[in-house]
C-alpha cells in the first residue's frame, strides 16, 4: 500500500519538493529514495510552445479566432529512442475544454451501469415448491398459527424482499454529455503531459520485447493505450500487442472515457487526431436531431 | 483575456499541478449525489416510520384520492359543460410569427429562393409541431409585420388576415392547404416514411368544418378558384393601402407560382376497368357500379 501510495504521489512529492526548493538542483541532499521505487519522475520534456520548430499539422477545422490551438511533439515509434519528428496543432475546442471532473465521473458511472443486466433473482413464497395447504389447524395445537410452510417466517421459506428477475440498469446520458466526456478525457491527458501524438504505428518488429523497451525508455507510464483510425493495422504492431497485457490498441471509434483513465498514457496516430476532431467538433454545430442520426439527412453537415 | 484568467486556462492549470486522473480519482461534485432516505432503520426513521399511529394512515388503506368520507365529493357536485367538449378532436396550429419567419430568413436557415413549406420550416428547426397532439399544421401569425420584408413562395395551414397582407405587399404568394394528421406526420418527417417502404398515400380532403375556409379565396386556401384569389389579393391591397408588386415580372415568378400537385378533376371518358375480380363470372365488378354502392 505503501509502494502503490509512492508510486501515486511520487509525481507530486518530486513537483513538491522541486517547488520548496528554490531554483537548485531538483531533490534534496538529504532525501532518501529506496531502490525498489517504482514511481521515479519522469524528466519533463520541453513544452512545445515556445520553440520555433515549424508546426507539421494544423487542424483541419476552423479555430475560432479567440483561441489558440494546443501544441505538442510529433513522435515517431521508428525506434525506442527516436527524438520528436515536429510540432503539431491540437483543436482547442477538443483538447483544451473546460476540465469537468464531475462529467469524467457521470460519463465513467454511466458507461459502467448502462450496460449492466443483473441476473439475481430469488424465489418468494409463492415460487417455492409445495405450501399451499395450511400445516395444522388455526386453533387448538398450541402451536403459532401458519398459512403454509413456504412463507418467509420459515426455514426453507421464500424470500420477502428479493432481488426479483433480471433487473436492467440502463439510462442514456444526452450524447451531448459524452462527447464533452471525451473532450474533456482528451484535455486531461494532454494537460498532464500523458498524450503523445505518432505519426503512423509501424514498427520494426513484431517483438513485444521492442514496445515495452520503448515505454519504458520515452517514460510513458505503466499502461499505454494506442489509437489508430481504420481496418487494418500494420501487422507488426498488431502482433507485438497481441500478448501484452499492458499496451493495447483499439480503432478510433472504441475509444472511450473508461479506457482512456484506465491506461496511463495515450498515443493518437495524426490519423486518428483529424477523426476525433472531426468528429467531435461536429457535435458542437449540428442541430438537433428529428430522428435519429443513422437515418439519412440532406442538410445537416 | 489572458488564458490564465479564462475558465479553460484556471482549470488546465489547476489540473496540470494534480495526481493522474485515474478511476480511482473520480467523484462527483460535493452536494451532487444526496442520499436517499430508508424508512423505518432505527432511530429517527424508526418506530412507526412516519406513518402515524394506528388506523387506515398507518396501515395504508387510505381510500382514493378525492373521496370525502361518502359525501358526494367535490369532482362529482360540480355539473359537466362542455367547455372541454371533444377538447382532443379540436385541431391545434401552433403559432408562426411572420417576426419569427423573417429571422429564419436572416440567419439563412430557411430558403427564400425556394417555396416555404413546412417541411422546410422543420428541417431548420423554425417550429416544433406534433401530430400526435392535434396539430394539424401551423398558423401564421401578424407579429412582426411592420418589419416583415422578405419575398416567399409560403405554404401555411392558416393565416390571418394581416399575416397575408403582409406577405403579399413584399411580392410574396401565400397559400393556405390542409393535411389530414397522416400526411401531417410524412411531411414533418419525410425520411424515416420514406426508409419504412410504405407507398405514399393520398392528401385527403379536408372534413366539412374546414372545408369552407380553404375553398375561401379571402384565405387563399388551395381549394379556391384562382380568379377569386386573384381579385381577394386586389381587394386586400385596396384595403390596406398598398400596391400589388407584378410577379409576372419577376425573376423568381416560377418560384412564387410553384404549386404542389393536386388532384385535377378530368372530364368523364371510357374509363379502364378496374374493381374487385369476379373469378366465377369472369368480369369485373366497379366499385362506382350503381348497384354496387354502398354510400
Amino acid at each position: 500500500m505503501f509502494r502503490a501510495t509512492l508510486a501515486i504521489c511520487g509525481r507530486t512529492v518530486v513537483k513538491r519538493f522541486i517547488s520548496s526548493v528554490s531554483g537548485e538542483s531538483a531533490l534534496p541532499s538529504n532525501l532518501r529514495l529506496p531502490s525498489n521505487l517504482i514511481g521515479v519522475a519522469p524528466q519533463k520534456r520541453a513544452s512545445p510552445t515556445g520553440s520555433d520548430l515549424p508546426v507539421l499539422r494544423r487542424c483541419e477545422a476552423d479555430i475560432p479566432a479567440h483561441l489558440a490551438p494546443a501544441l505538442t511533439w510529433l513522435e515517431s515509434l521508428e525506434s525506442h529512442d527516436s527524438e520528436p519528428l515536429g510540432v503539431v496543432d491540437l483543436h482547442p475546442d477538443v483538447f483544451s475544454v473546460p476540465v469537468r471532473l464531475d462529467i469524467l465521473h457521470a460519463v465513467e458511472v454511466w458507461q459502467r451501469n448502462f450496460k449492466r443486466i443483473s441476473h439475481a433473482k430469488v424465489k418468494s413464497r409463492a415460487e417455492v415448491s409445495g405450501g399451499g395447504r395450511k400445516p395444522w389447524k388455526q386453533k387448538g395445537s398450541g402451536r403459532a398459527r401458519h398459512g403454509s410452510i413456504r412463507s418467509p417466517l420459515w426455514r426453507g421459506g421464500g424470500v420477502a424482499h428479493g432481488p426479483r428477475g433480471p433487473t436492467s440498469y440502463y439510462y442514456m446520458l444526452p450524447m451531448k454529455v459524452r462527447v464533452q466526456g471525451l473532450k474533456i478525457a482528451l484535455t486531461a491527458k494532454l494537460a498532464q503531459d500523458y498524450l503523445h501524438i505518432v505519426d503512423s504505428l509501424e514498427i520494426p518488429t513484431p517483438d513485444p520485447h521492442y514496445l515495452l523497451d520503448l515505454v519504458k525508455h520515452r517514460q510513458w507510464g505503466e499502461s499505454v493505450l494506442i489509437v489508430d483510425v481504420g481496418d487494418e493495422f500494420p501487422p507488426n504492431i498488431l502482433k507485438a500487442t497481441e500478448n501484452l497485457k499492458t499496451v493495447n490498441i483499439i480503432p478510433a471509434i472504441g475509444l472511450n472515457v473508461h479506457s482512456m483513465l484506465k491506461h496511463e498514457s495515450l498515443v493518437l496516430t495524426l490519423e486518428a487526431v483529424k477523426f476525433l476532431e472531426k468528429k467531435l467538433l461536429w457535435h458542437d454545430v449540428r442541430f438537433t436531431p428529428l430522428y435519429p442520426f443513422k437515418l439519412p439527412y440532406s442538410d445537416l453537415p | 483575456m489572458s488564458w490564465t484568467k479564462t475558465t479553460t486556462g484556471k482549470t488546465i492549470d489547476i489540473v496540470k499541478t494534480l495526481p493522474r486522473i485515474t478511476l480511482a480519482n473520480l467523484r462527483p461534485n460535493p452536494g451532487a449525489k444526496k442520499d436517499e432516505k430508508h424508512r423505518g432503520r432505527g432511530m429517527h426513521g424508526g418506530n412507526r416510520s412516519g406513518r402515524g399511529h394506528k388506523g387506515e394512515r398507518q396501515r395504508g388503506n387510505r381510500p382514493r384520492l378525492g373521496f370525502e368520507g361518502g359525501q358526494t365529493p367535490f369532482y362529482l357536485v360540480i355539473p359537466k359543460y362542455g367547455y372541454n367538449a371533444n377538447h382532443s378532436r379540436r385541431p391545434q396550429y401552433p403559432p408562426l410569427s411572420l417576426r419569427r419567419l423573417q429571422y429564419l430568413i436572416d440567419l439563412g436557415r430557411v430558403d427564400p429562393m425556394q417555396p416555404i413549406d413546412l417541411t422546410q420550416l422543420v428541417n431548420c428547426r423554425g417550429v416544433a409541431i406534433q401530430p400526435l397532439k392535434q396539430d394539424y399544421g401551423v398558423q401564421l401569425i401578424d407579429e412582426g409585420a411592420d418589419i416583415f420584408r422578405a419575398k416567399v413562395n409560403l405554404e401555411v395551414q392558416v393565416a390571418s388576415e394581416k399575416a397575408i397582407a403582409a406577405v403579399e405587399r413584399n411580392g410574396g404568394v401565400i397559400t393556405t392547404s390542409y393535411y389530414d394528421p397522416r400526411s401531417l406526420q410524412i411531411l414533418i418527417k419525410p425520411v424515416p416514411f420514406l426508409m419504412s417502404g410504405e407507398a405514399i398515400p393520398k392528401r385527403l380532403l379536408p372534413g366539412e368544418d374546414l372545408l369552407p375556409y380553404y375553398a375561401d379565396a379571402c384565405n387563399r386556401g388551395y381549394l379556391a378558384d384562382p380568379d377569386k384569389v386573384q381579385a381577394a389579393r386586389l381587394a386586400l391591397a385596396k384595403k390596406y393601402g398598398y400596391t400589388i408588386p407584378d410577379i409576372t415580372m419577376d425573376t423568381l415568378f416560377e418560384t412564387l407560382t410553384r404549386k404542389k400537385k393536386k388532384k385535377k378533376k378530368k372530364k368523364k371518358k371510357k374509363r379502364e376497368k378496374h374493381g374487385l375480380l369476379n373469378a366465377k363470372l369472369k368480369e369485373f365488378l366497379d366499385p362506382m357500379h350503381q348497384r354496387l354502392r354502398i354510400w
